[in-house]
Parts: C-alpha cells; sequence; structure tokens
C-alpha cells in the first residue's frame, strides 16, 4: 500500500509527523505504535471501528491525551517535548468535538471571540471583526448574537468550526464532528467542512462518514487495533480493499 | 384581637424602646453581611484551590470543610470567644461571631461550587484548552461564569441560614437584634419587641433574596 499523499492537492511540507505513537489507559494499550504524516493542505481521513483508537490518536496530537510513548510534530515543533509551550502549540491546532462543546453562556460570537481576545489578545473591535468573518464562512453571521441552544445542533458544529477555524491554525483536527447531529444536519456541517479543504486547511478527520471519505479525503487512514492497517487514496481504502478486515468494514458502513 | 394589639403590638412600648432596637438591627445587618462578604469568596477561594489537585492542601480543605459542616455553630462561636484567647487571640464579641459563622459558610459554600464545577461538563474544559487557553484562563472564563450561576440557588439558602446565626451572638452578648429585642421582652413582659425584631429581620432578608434573583437572572443565559 501507498504512503504517498494521492493528490496534487498536498505539498512535500509536512505539517503533522507522528512517529511510534503509543497509548495506554492504565492496563489497555489503546495506541500500538502509529507512524503518520500528513502534508500541508492534505486532507487524511481516519476510518475504523469504534474502539480502533482513531480518536485517541487524534487527541494525542493536542495533548488533550497524554501519549505514552513516540513523537509528535506539528509544523516542525514536537508536540511531545518536555519543555513545549502547549498553550501556544494548542492555538496552532484547531479542534472540533464530537460533542460540540460550545459555551453555553456565550453568543456564537462570544465563542469565537474568546480565544482571540484571551489568547491571542487582539483587541474587542478586532476580535468581532474576525469572529465575524469567520461566522460568515460557515454561514452564520446572522446567528452570531445567538446562545448556543437557540441553535440546532448542526449550526452549533459550525459555530464550533468557525471558533477553532478563527485562529488560523496550521491543522484542523475533526473528531467525529457530525456523530452526534441528527441526520438531517450532517450535510451542512460536512459542507463547511468541504469549504475548509477548499481554503487550503490541513485537516485529520476522523469519521464514520464514508461518503465523506470518499469525496473529500486525499488519503484514508484504516485503524484496526490501535495501529493503522493501511492507508491509501479512497479509492484504494475504501473502493477496492486489500484487506478481509477492512472489506469487512465497508461493507458493514455500507448497510 | 386587644389583646393580640396589646401584646404584639404595642406601639407605645415600640416608640419607647425603638433607638435601642435600630441598634440592635444595625448589627444583625453588619453581621450578616460580613459572614456572607467573607464566608462565599472564601469558600470560592477553597474550592479552586482545591481543584488544583495539591495532594496535602486537599486534605487540608477536605478536613476544614467537613469539620466547619459538622460542629454547631453555636459551640464555634463560644471556642472562638473562650478558646482562643488561651492561644493570645482576644476577640471582640461581634468579631467572634462573624468568624465563626463566615467559617462555616465558606465551608459549605465550597462543597456547593466544587458541586458546581464538577457539573460542567468535561468537553467544556477540553474546548477551551484547545484553542490554546490556560487552565487558569478555562476557569476564569468558561467554568466559573457556569458555575456561579448554578451555584446562586444553594448558596443563597446556606446564606440566609448561617446569617440567621447571627442571633447566636448573644451567647457571648452581641447586642444584636434578638438579643436586644428579647431583653425588652423580658424586662416589659411583652413580646411586641420581638414582633419588631421579625419584621426587620424580613426587612433585612427579603431584598437579599430578590437581590440573589435578579444575580441568577443576570447569570442566566438560554437553556435547551
Amino acid at each position: 500500500m501507498s504512503a504517498q499523499p494521492a493528490t496534487t492537492a498536498a505539498s512535500s511540507e509536512t505539517i503533522v509527523s507522528i512517529e511510534g505513537l503509543r497509548k495506554s489507559f492504565g492496563e489497555v494499550e489503546v495506541l500500538r505504535g502509529v507512524d503518520l504524516r500528513v502534508g500541508k493542505g492534505e486532507a487524511v481521513v481516519i476510518v475504523g471501528s469504534s474502539g480502533s483508537g482513531k480518536s485517541t490518536c487524534l487527541r494525542c496530537i493536542n495533548r488533550l491525551e497524554e501519549p505514552t510513548a513516540g513523537t509528535i510534530r506539528v509544523g516542525g515543533q514536537e508536540v511531545t517535548g518536555p519543555k513545549v509551550d502547549l498553550n501556544l502549540l494548542r492555538r496552532r491546532i484547531g479542534m472540533v468535538f464530537q460533542g460540540i462543546h460550545l459555551y453555553p453562556h456565550k453568543t456564537a460570537l462570544g465563542n469565537v471571540t474568546l480565544a482571540l481576545r484571551k489568547v491571542v489578545g487582539l483587541g474587542k473591535d478586532e476580535a468581532e471583526h474576525k469572529a465575524r468573518h469567520h461566522l460568515e464562512v460557515v454561514g452564520l453571521a446572522h446567528k452570531a448574537d445567538s446562545y448556543p441552544a437557540e441553535l440546532s445542533g448542526g449550526q452549533q458544529q459550525r459555530v464550533g468550526i468557525a471558533r477553532a477555524m478563527a485562529l488560523e491554525p496550521q491543522v484542523m483536527l475533526f473528531d467525529e464532528p457530525t456523530s452526534a447531529l441528527d441526520p438531517e444536519l450532517v450535510g451542512e456541517v460536512l459542507n463547511v467542512m468541504v469549504r475548509t479543504k477548499e481554503m487550503g486547511m490541513t485537516m485529520i478527520v476522523v469519521t464514520h462518514e464514508m461518503k465523506f471519505a470518499r469525496d473529500v479525503a486525499d488519503r484514508v487512514v484504516f485503524m484496526d487495533h490501535g495501529a493503522i492497517l493501511a492507508e491509501g487514496t479512497p479509492q484504494e481504502i475504501l473502493i477496492n480493499p486489500q484487506h478481509q478486515r477492512i472489506r469487512d468494514f465497508v461493507m458493514r458502513s455500507h448497510s | 384581637m386587644d389583646q393580640i394589639v396589646r401584646y404584639f403590638f404595642d406601639f407605645q412600648l415600640m416608640s419607647a424602646y425603638w433607638p435601642d432596637i435600630l441598634r440592635g438591627f444595625l448589627i444583625t445587618v453588619q453581621m450578616s453581611i460580613l459572614t456572607v462578604v467573607i464566608g462565599i469568596p472564601l469558600g470560592l477561594v477553597l474550592a479552586v484551590l482545591r481543584l488544583y489537585g495539591i495532594r496535602p492542601l486537599n486534605w487540608l480543605i477536605i478536613f476544614y470543610i467537613d469539620f466547619f459542616r459538622s460542629i454547631p455553630q453555636l459551640v464555634l462561636i463560644v471556642l472562638a470567644y473562650f478558646a482562643l484567647p488561651y492561644f493570645g487571640l482576644v476577640l471582640e464579641p461581634f468579631t467572634a461571631t462573624v468568624l465563626a459563622l463566615a467559617i462555616v459558610l465558606s465551608a459549605f459554600a465550597e462543597e456547593i461550587f466544587w458541586a458546581g464545577i464538577n457539573a460542567v461538563s468535561k468537553g467544556q474544559w477540553e474546548a477551551g484548552r484547545s484553542t490554546g487557553l490556560s487552565f487558569t484562563k478555562t476557569l476564569a472564563y468558561i467554568i466559573l461564569p457556569q458555575v456561579v450561576r448554578i451555584s446562586i440557588p444553594p448558596l443563597t439558602n446556606r446564606a440566609i441560614g448561617i446569617s440567621k446565626g447571627t442571633t447566636l451572638g448573644s451567647v457571648v452578648a452581641v447586642p444584636e437584634l434578638l438579643n436586644v429585642t428579647s431583653s425588652i421582652q423580658s424586662n416589659v413582659a411583652n413580646p411586641t419587641a420581638l414582633t419588631v425584631g421579625a419584621l426587620l429581620f424580613l426587612l433585612l432578608f427579603l431584598p437579599f433574596v430578590r437581590f440573589t434573583r435578579w444575580l441568577e437572572h443576570a447569570y442566566s443565559h438560554p437553556r435547551s
């Protein structure tokens, strides 16, 4: 199988590199040596059964989970180093959660401006200007003053994307961004993600949306029992899978 | 009916003793406000310190809150006034009472804030931290505003309950409202002063309750 980025969208510059990543929760080894490189502008989709370690792998990249062993670099800087400034680093790694996790006491605008003001240090006007721009990109400029509870799940997740994108990260991590949504709301979120990709953002996406993986991914990574079983183009992995394990998975996903 | 008026609403008596009653009332107001203003912020500080999870400090905090929630306030006031002098700390009756009540309130407030902090989902922390906010900034801007809102009703209950404990100050001869009014009652064999005292307690706590409702509203946000 090929480890090369499959499309021209991806340049040779590596944004994320993961080497020998291991993670144990107590006795349970969830990641058993993962190696992955993601080029600038590349969209990598990680698929696999639940419990295969996809989310944990993603969460190690910004150290929401503490890796047990291995090296992770983002933009050439070591994430796993002992003296790394985690807050500075996380600013450059956007994350979108399955549970969305908007701040319920803040409006859509307030959700997006918070880090711009308190992390980047922008003034009120500048932060709001920037936040409105990013809400517009996700099609929610008109909802800037709405509270999360007043938005649909799909709208909430789009605010979640705007919140992360506003910091102009080097890479966006999507952790099952549509899994908690009603089926009819999934499309609007996926559309925003396609748009994010078209804007040249480097993306790592954990998802069960096979259509998204087939249509949007530059590369698909199949994880199984805490390791990468195969990676390649969507064609290679999802349409003509070589492994029986993956064939079974793809079959189940279609049903 | 005449009897009731004579016993509980003797206006002559009221006007005669009004200056004394008012003085007692003002002392009660001062003690209540000080208890709340010291006790609740101290509880918040303890809850936040506990959150940082420094092992020996946490044991101390947990011992503190368990101890002061268990011990009767009356005993604590008596200890503060009569026992502390043996350790070289002589307190005015007023100060001893406020100190004891504020400490008890802080212990209860800590538990309320702690429960509130735990009620905010872990995802809120992760969302904040993932944008580069530090632990402290995430706490200040994301977690605590949500905690304060859910903590206001139980804190109000506790604050009122413990502020009423200012009446216990009479055991160390604080001339607070109940002390004054019940003395008058004994002296003149008429409970009118107590009636006035009760009305003044209402006058003190009703605005306080209204204020906390307003506070609750100020911190509210639409919820699904």
